[in-house]
């Protein structure tokens, strides 16, 4: 108890407080630049804390980690560019909602759904770590391929208009995620000797070419003419009681979706917050609205992705595994201090552990401050005109492109994207499908691969091991039930 | 700018230029900044390395380093980095022993010639690893048992065609017994897939499920040092148990093949204060890595003959 008491005392000390905004400011700023994401963010912040007490520069950290999740959704809503991966299924409705005028709604609902996506994954983490832990053992290869198999029937869901299309783009996603070293067999794929492409097509080279540049030469076409937005203000943070009734159930059910999803190394971020779209538009009474701007689009990924931050940390805190990029970078931070995460830690360094569990739940509350603080400063990105926005979205998808790897080749890739983007915007074919399957491709082929190794070909390890069937029952539902719906609506 | 600034700033310069002349009194290397090119992502265990590594040179050595990652390509990113700067010692390659894998790979179009080795400075063994309530007790347990069914254990480890694999490859020559390979694509992912019963023996580093061996919910049945290691002494070695098997896998750094002898020299050197500081020996400790030094002509020898008996395995494992 008194090493929960050591711990507060550190959080609510000055320097604690101050490393907890400096790092939500500087994460919001990270993560709303494309290209620079959390895990880039704490290893640029990580030098700066070499003489820092582990305590602080732990809190420091983590609130970067937290703030750079709500961060990547900034620019997503705003320009149409997902400053991280999992603020991609934000883009979807954000921007729509934008274009409509309701960029400070949107800015406030991914705010506040964040917030509370943390804090749900933050005491998730405090209360919950090492029940989950052991669900998280329970994966095997077979589950995760069911779990990914799972995650891309939500290809139906992206597909608006066309399923043909939808269905199009999903299979393009799959086919580029075949490129690269084979994870099995060790053979390159499609590669062409070239190796740049070894390790695959960077997702975010793709996500920002797709959505960012072929935005900006969507804008740049249509001339000075067209204003961007009818609001220029951004004014407030807290949703109203009636916002929350309706978004609330959204909200909740992304944050357990993240929470999930989080502790499972290799899916995260970038596929919860997929998944928590998918879920709520489906739950949703007026499906055809997401996609043209409908609040809940934002609310349900946002509130995933932060979530995914308290998921992530349960593996790492409660089996010394890291489960997710960021967190792997977290261990680096504390070796540098001459401490290990795992279980042990908690025996040898209750206040640090402390401070951790309680300063990640500590780094929403701040978030909503800072976040709230800064809404402002986004407003005046809406008072630039369309001729400006281009060009500047057009600079922060080279900058990103290029901050990935530090590769030129990376920033052609980008721009064939944008090009390729621009294409599919004129031929009515979604994006989202292409990014979602090929986020899904490289989990779900390794791990089939991988489970069939495991079971020496044996097709049945997919059926045998519960948690799989599970998700395999849950993809066959999932695919049926909107055609059964249909059918009964016809007769 | 405000006064104070100002003048913080040019003491901060006119000390920066004290600090260079002294070092170039002792040394002509080096006179300005030097990059240590680490050719893996941010994270991980060769990143932690390069960071520490950077701190150390510029606390002991005086030195002023910096890091930059620069992955991809199997390492062929990294390197072709190093190899398109001139031969000077200002861009200093932190590697690990991955480059003879992807060479006989043929993943990385470079020959061991390209580089100039200066130093191996962590070495970690790979142990055979099983989980609490696994039916074996030593090595010989699990030899015999993959001799009475090669598909009874289900047998992986980290990567593909990787260090791991390759010492299941020479642990099967040496006791000449079957065993298929699970791989996993994250060292991480290995702890977890022997916890949770998907795999039933693994080859792994013993630092990537630290917690798990520690608290004995993973066993050690042999580890592939010469001698027992210091940080897991109750681990016997193949070698005891009578198993021709030992190896580690290795990070170090070199430099562009054709650096001036004297540039190496005083990289040599500085390397020598960064061992010998009290700071590296606790981040080995702690790392649960080996404190190596293999240098220059030993170092190059080294690799030579992984390359050799790497690429007889990788093509019997059907990778070349």
């Amino acid at each position: 108890m008194s090493s929960i008491m050591d711990a507060f005392a550190v959080i609510f000390s000055f320097s604690g407080l101050a490393c907890l905004v400096i790092g939500t400011a500087v994460g919001v700023v990270v993560g709303a630049l494309p290209g620079l994401g959390p895990s880039i963010g704490i290893t640029l912040l990580i030098p700066f804390t070499y003489n820092m007490p582990p305590e602080l520069s732990m809190l420091l950290l983590i609130a970067l980690y937290m703030a750079a999740e709500y961060g990547g959704s900034v620019s997503a809503i705003l320009l149409s560019t997902p400053g991280t991966a999992a603020a991609a299924a934000t883009t979807i409705d954000g921007y729509a909602m934008t274009r409509n005028g309701r960029a400070n709604e949107a800015l406030a609902v991914s705010l506040n759904a964040s917030c509370v996506g943390g804090l749900i994954g933050a005491f998730a983490l405090l209360l919950l770590a090492k029940p989950l832990a052991s669900v998280a053992l329970e994966f095997g290869p077979a589950a995760y391929f069911s779990v990914g198999l799972f995650g891309l029937t939500s290809v139906a869901s992206l597909s608006s208009g066309s399923l043909v299309k939808g269905l199009l783009a999903g299979a393009f996603g799959l086919a580029i995620a075949t490129i690269g070293i084979d994870p099995i067999s060790g053979v390159p794929r499609f590669t062409f000797g070239v190796p740049e492409l070894f390790e695959g097509i960077p997702f975010l080279t793709a996500l920002i070419g797709l959505f960012a540049l072929s935005e900006a030469f969507s804008l740049a076409e249509g001339g000075k003419t067209e204003t961007h937005s009818m609001a220029p203000k951004v004014q407030f943070a807290l949703l109203s009681l009636a916002q929350w009734r309706k978004l609330g159930g959204t909200i909740v059910s992304g944050s357990v979706i993240g929470t999930l999803l989080g502790i499972l190394p290799g899916v995260g971020g970038n596929i919860a917050c997929w998944v928590s779209y998918d879920f709520s538009r489906r739950r949703s009474k007026n499906p055809e609205d997401f996609g043209k701007g409908e609040p809940a689009g934002v609310a349900a990924p946002e509130s995933a992705n932060n979530a995914t931050v308290g998921g992530a940390m349960i593996p790492l805190m409660a089996l010394g595994v890291p489960g997710s990029p960021t967190t792997a970078v977290l261990v680096g931070a504390l070796i540098l201090h001459g401490l290990r995460p795992g279980p042990e830690l908690f025996a040898s360094e209750p206040v640090l552990v402390n401070t951790v569990l309680w300063g990640l739940a500590m780094t929403s509350i701040v978030l909503f401050f800072v976040g709230s603080l800064l809404l402002p400063v986004w407003g005046w990105v809406l008072r630039l005109s369309n001729s400006v926005i281009a060009v500047g979205i057009g600079c922060m998808a080279m900058l990103g492109a290029f901050a990935l790897r530090n590769l030129m080749f990376d920033v052609y890739m980008t721009l064939a994207f944008g090009i390729l983007g621009y294409i599919l915007k004129k031929l009515n074919i979604p994006m989202a499908p292409i990014i979602l399957s090929m986020v899904l491709g490289y989990l779900i082929e390794t791990n089939y691969r991988t489970a069939l190794v495991t079971s020496h070909g044996d097709y049945a390890i997919f059926v045998t091991s519960p948690l799989s069937l599970l998700f395999l029952v849950l993809s066959v539902l999932s695919l049926l039930l909107p055609i059964w719906s249909k059918l009964k609506s016809r007769r | 700018m405000s006064s104070k600034l100002s003048k913080f700033i040019s003491t901060a310069v006119f000390g920066a230029l004290l600090g260079t002349a002294g070092i170039a009194h002792a040394a002509d290397f080096p006179q300005h900044r030097v990059n240590l090119v680490v050719w893996a992502g941010a994270g991980g265990a060769l990143d932690t390395y390069g960071r520490e590594l950077s701190k150390l040179l510029d606390e002991q050595a005086g030195w002023q380093t910096k890091v930059v990652n620069r992955p991809g390509g199997s390492g062929s990113v990294g390197m072709s980095y190093v190899l398109n700067q001139p031969a000077d010692g200002y861009n200093i390659l932190v590697h690990t022993s991955t480059l003879t894998f992807s060479i006989a790979r043929n993943l990385m179009p470079y020959k061991l010639d390209d580089l100039r080795f200066v130093r191996a400075m962590q070495g970690e063994p790979s142990a055979l690893a099983v989980r609490k309530n696994a039916d074996l007790h030593s090595a010989r347990d699990f030899v015999d048992a993959m001799k009475k069914d090669p598909e009874g254990l289900r047998v992986g480890g980290y990567g593909t065609g990787g260090f791991h694999q390759y010492m299941l490859y020479q642990f099967m020559n040496a006791e000449d017994f079957k065993a298929g390979w699970i791989p996993y694509d994250a060292s991480g992912k290995v702890a977890l897939a022997l916890m949770g019963d998907h795999l039933d023996a693994a080859m792994m580093t013993p630092s990537s499920g630290l917690s798990q061996v520690e608290s004995g919910d993973i066993r050690l049945l042999g580890i592939s040092t010469d001698e027992r290691s210091r940080y897991f002494p109750d681990v016997p070695t193949f070698k005891e148990q009578g198993i021709d098997l030992e190896g580690m896998v290795w990070r170090g750094v070199s430099v562009k093949a054709g650096t001036p002898d004297d540039v190496v020299a005083s990289i040599q050197a500085a390397l020598d204060k960064v061992q010998a500081s009290d700071e590296w020996k606790t981040f080995m400790t702690q790392q649960k890595q080996d404190d190596i030094a293999i240098k220059d002509g030993d170092f190059t020898a080294m690799a030579e003959k992984q390359l050799k008996t790497q690429s007889a395995f990788l093509k019997e494992a059907g990778f070349q």
